[in-house]
């Protein structure tokens, strides 16, 4: 009763006020302070000052313009839009979990793959290794794939996503182009990198930065193994890689890239074709490499 | 690599949106000339979508949006807290991401699928947009509007409850969780405002 007589007062008062009349079917959310509390607690000094008496059934005309103007948030807008973020943002953590899931897999399989190349540092026959490392390929082909199905539900997000298997994405290209190399000598390319992983650009494909931050952590790999097949006895290795190193480090200069994390390793990559430079100035100067110059005159003074 | 032009692109946009659109939370918290400021405020408000928004639109459109999000993001959050902040001046509403969205579509190629802003974005933007809110009901108080101010920390305390739930899910859940923290700060600086007035 005390709060109808507010109410009243407050509506014509507000429309006097406010140029901009909100509608009255707002002010009935008014949460008034009034319903609940016995006296406004907290009222500030300033508005004792206009109130009658302590109790809201008093005539009250907001001196101040402002206060009491606004009408409250409309509460059932607000929850109704939170409402369907909560169902959109569980949707899309769902599809999250799942693409975690197969990350995953990627990973372990990257994980068995890099375990066995690993053993070409050892001198270890190098098609056996190769054979074995093949066989984990198809199951990172099926991997892919069912990442490419997850993805396909929702359509155009590919890029929101796509951080969740970048950088294993990254670790995978790393091997398969070692491999590569091991076999061939030659560099593996974004296409043939892609097709052994069963990817397509058109739906789900192997993103370029992805691909080129793959081959710089391959050369990354490549000084130490040119260092263990020299103590191997491999005196020609340096000389490959490094010519092999030199093309792709000249290639990447091409490249005009921008300050990112693939410009640092590209960046790195000058220091693994340093080393392996040092690797083979090493070995030529000791007369290791066949057909090489003979090792230079001992110019050390004979002690007497 | 002409992909990185048109990021370099986007950033601008994105930069110039902030740069230009920080006076309208200046003139929503303006006192003086109440009416006046707000109005200019709103034109303001549109002067940034039409000329730097516009801008920004057309060089994602046909893009992927997703892909450049990095360099669009502040400025949209930006755009979201000073809009939904303005519409809280103006009626002690909340600019729903439907609303927001719909100023957006005239500013649209037709022919393309219209661009907007979506739900993460408008999260990170109404989040900073409470701690304006914060200060608002701050100078309230101390102006004696102590009714006002009451709405604004009904108002933020819901948001902030309401976010709560959405938080682990969202994809910067990390950025996130931080702008809770403030919100919650915020909450709590309005009610000790509260209980400087007794």
């Amino acid at each position: 009763m005390m709060n109808s007589a507010y109410r009243s007062v407050h509506l014509t008062a507000s429309r006097l006020i406010n140029p901009n009349p909100i509608s009255s079917s707002l002010l009935h959310l008014l949460p008034l302070y009034s319903s609940t509390h016995a006296a406004p607690p907290r009222s500030s000094p300033l508005r004792r000052r206009f109130l009658a008496t302590p109790s809201s059934s008093s005539f009250y005309i907001p001196m101040a313009a402002g206060d009491d103007q606004v009408p409250p948030p409309e509460s059932h807008l607000l929850e109704k839009q939170f409402e369907s973020f909560r169902v959109q943002l569980e949707e899309s953590a769902a599809l999250r979990e799942q693409i975690r899931a197969v990350v995953m897999e990627i990973e372990s399989a990257t994980r068995l793959i890099q375990a066995n190349l690993l053993l070409v540092h050892q001198s270890r026959p190098i098609p056996e290794i190769i054979e074995k490392a093949k066989e984990k390929i198809d199951d990172l082909k099926k991997f892919y794939g069912r990442l490419a199905e997850i993805l396909q539900k929702c359509p155009g997000q590919y890029y929101r996503y796509h951080g969740d298997w970048r950088s294993e994405t990254q670790a995978v290209v790393s091997q398969l182009a070692f491999m590569h190399w091991l076999e061939t000598g030659t560099l593996l390319v974004h296409a043939e990198a892609e097709a052994k992983l069963g990817l397509n650009s058109l739906e789900f494909g192997l993103e370029t930065e992805d691909y080129l931050t793959g081959i710089c952590f391959m050369s990354n790999d490549l000084p130490r193994y040119v260092v263990n097949r020299v103590t191997a006895g491999d005196y020609d290795c340096p000389r490959k890689v490094m010519n092999f190193l030199t093309d792709l480090h000249a290639a990447f200069r091409m490249l005009n890239l921008r300050n990112d994390f693939l410009r640092k390793k590209f960046d790195s990559m000058k220091y693994d074709l340093r080393r392996v430079e040092e690797v083979y100035y090493d070995v030529k100067i000791r007369g290791l490499i066949s057909g090489g110059d003979p090792p230079p005159p001992n110019v050390q003074a004979q002690s007497s | 690599m002409y992909e990185n032009e048109k990021r370099e692109r986007v950033v601008k946009a994105s930069r110039d949106i902030t740069m230009n659109i920080k006076k309208v939370i200046f003139q929503v918290h303006s006192k003086d000339n109440k009416e006046e400021v707000l109005e200019k405020a709103g034109k303001d408000l549109e002067a940034v979508r039409e000329q730097h928004f516009a801008r920004l639109m057309k060089e994602l459109q046909g893009t992927d949006f997703w892909k450049l999000r990095r360099a669009y993001s502040p400025g949209v959050q930006e755009y979201v807290e000073d809009a939904t902040f303005y519409k809280f001046g103006m009626s002690g509403t909340l600019c729903t991401l439907d609303e927001i969205n719909s100023t957006l579509l005239p500013l649209s190629d037709p022919s393309l699928e219209p661009l907007q802003i979506n739900i993460l974005d408008y999260i990170l933007g109404l989040a900073d947009m409470t701690r304006e809110l914060m200060r608002m009901a701050i100078g309230r108080i101390s102006d004696g509007e102590v009714k006002f101010a009451q709405r604004i920390c009904q108002f933020v305390r819901q948001i902030h409850r309401e976010l709560l739930l959405v938080v682990p899910q969202m994809d910067d859940s990390y950025d996130m969780k931080s702008k809770m923290e403030v919100m919650l700060q915020s909450v709590i600086k309005i009610e000790n405002g509260f209980t400087q007035t007794n």
